[in-house]
């Protein structure tokens, strides 16, 4: 494969305490042998998260980096990219070649989503314990990320959620889009999402994998005299490829 | 292709506007550490008062000299000469957390600048040069004049403060507005002498040691929500 091609900048997002930052040490371990990766993580507060990666152990904690944005998580992900861009970038420069620079975003809640300016692909991850019927209300992360991530399923006992269901009412807010059920205690769930990332990465690669933007605002209702209609915004759902080995409903 | 030279006014507003995407909403001009201290928020017009006394003067009469360097020279030594004065910058700039958050802020607009302004000398340059330095060579490259470069340095400066003083002790938002007018009108008297320096040893040397020493223990603050 061509070593010109730079990284593929993967974008983690998803509300506070769903995992991202976790998720992200399990695609380290799970990836460390086979690829070169970098962490850039946006914080709201401090740099607390980069911190965790770092004390984890997973990577060489010089490739881990933190954007500081000011009280704006969704502004440093979306709007004004700058200072995650130039991030990305000195990371890719410093220790060329990265295959995989991924991006936490500053958890914040159920809208934040990144510009495809700034990323190849992106996650967007739940949990379990966040309440079974998340998935089923939707955004624009749940609807239209690249991959959604049901996380922390070893929880679904101690909280009362039925994961299948989780996972299919995700899938129909997703018209079919993948969901993985996740825990990082469960091996066959992480290979899944290992065997995911290397072929976007793959497609990535091949120039057959085109970035896409969940939008701002998911699908919404406008009330007015003639009973109100939907608003879908026109988001362009057909994806150039499709992706072999995807997880469907886990 | 288009030279993309704006009227000088035209471009004061856009280098002005907070909407720029250039990362800049990640400071509070060392606000944020200051009311941490114990500053009263009331205070934070004085703050912006204390601050075009002491700082901008630097920044602004930074920015004067690096566009007269890039005005009056050739192209084939405009970085050696950006780095110069650059470095006469930085030797007025005493706190390493200052001079951390000027370059970030250089590094986002030399970004665009690059996207703006590709036969720029701006856009041949790898090092990272402080915002001042940046915005100055911004200034060479589209003919903006002097004195409006002297008033954006001066108007960024404070509407810094007056947005990040609203996110940490919101108040009625037209008051900081007000104290932002009255930061500008206290440096007017000094913008045609700044707006005149052409040689790098007359840019200012005036600090405020209590605001470099804010800004030197904000990295360490837990839980804040600005860079710097």
């Amino acid at each position: 494969m061509p070593e010109t091609i730079r990284s593929l900048r993967l974008g983690v997002a998803g509300p506070v305490g769903t995992g991202k930052s976790s998720l992200i040490a399990t695609i380290c371990r799970a990836l460390a042998d086979d690829l070169r990766i970098g962490v850039i993580t946006n914080d709201i507060y401090t740099d607390e998260d980069a911190r965790f990666l770092r004390s984890a152990g997973v990577l060489d904690p010089e490739r881990i980096r933190a954007v500081e944005t000011g009280a704006c998580p969704h502004t440093a992900i979306r709007d004004d990219i700058t200072a995650n861009l130039l991030a990305v970038e000195d990371l890719e420069r410093d220790f060329a070649p990265l295959d995989l620079v991924l991006v936490e975003s500053g958890g914040d809640n159920l809208t934040a989503t990144f510009s495809p300016a700034l990323i190849d692909a992106q996650l967007f991850v739940l949990d379990v314990a966040g309440g079974g019927d998340v998935a089923r209300k939707g955004g624009p992360g749940i609807a239209r990320a690249d991959l959604l991530i049901v996380n922390k399923t070893d929880l679904a006992p101690y909280v009362g959620v039925d994961v299948p269901q989780m996972v299919a009412d995700a899938v129909e807010a997703r018209d079919g889009a993948p969901v993985l059920a996740l825990s990082r205690t469960d091996a066959a769930s992480v290979a899944e999402l290992r065997t995911w990332l290397l072929d976007m990465l793959a497609h990535h690669r091949a120039g057959t994998h085109v970035p896409q933007d969940p939008g701002p605002m998911a699908p919404h209702f406008h009330a007015d005299e003639d009973g109100g209609y939907v608003h879908s915004h026109d988001h362009d759902q057909d994806h150039e490829h499709t992706h072999a080995g995807t997880p469907a409903t886990a | 292709m288009t030279l993309r030279l704006p009227d000088s006014g035209t471009l004061a507003l856009l280098l002005a506007d907070s909407r720029l995407p250039s990362g800049g909403h990640v400071t509070s001009n060392g606000l944020e550490s200051a009311l941490r201290a114990g500053m009263p928020p009331a205070c934070a017009r004085e703050y912006m008062l204390t601050r075009m006394e002491t700082m901008v003067p630097v920044e602004a009469g930074t920015a004067v000299v690096a566009r007269h360097a890039l005005a009056a020279g050739g192209d084939a030594d405009s970085g050696a000469a950006l780095a110069a004065v650059d470095s006469e910058w930085a030797a007025r700039t005493p706190s390493a957390a200052q001079r951390d958050i000027a370059r970030a802020l250089g590094a986002g607009l030399a970004r665009l600048a690059r996207t703006l302004w590709p036969r720029s000398p701006i856009a041949r340059i790898g090092a990272p040069l402080s915002r001042a330095t940046v915005i100055g060579a911004i200034a060479a490259t589209t003919g903006m004049r002097a004195g409006d470069l002297v008033r954006v340095v001066a108007y960024d400066d404070a509407q810094a403060v007056a947005a990040a003083l609203l996110k940490l002790e919101p108040l009625d938002p037209a008051i900081p507005v007000g104290w932002v007018l009255d930061a500008c009108a206290h440096l007017e008297p000094r913008v045609d002498a700044l707006a005149a320096l052409t040689r790098p040893h007359a840019i200012p040397a005036s600090g405020a040691p209590q605001i470099e020493m804010w800004a030197e223990a904000h990295p360490t603050l837990p839980r804040r929500l600005f860079r710097a």
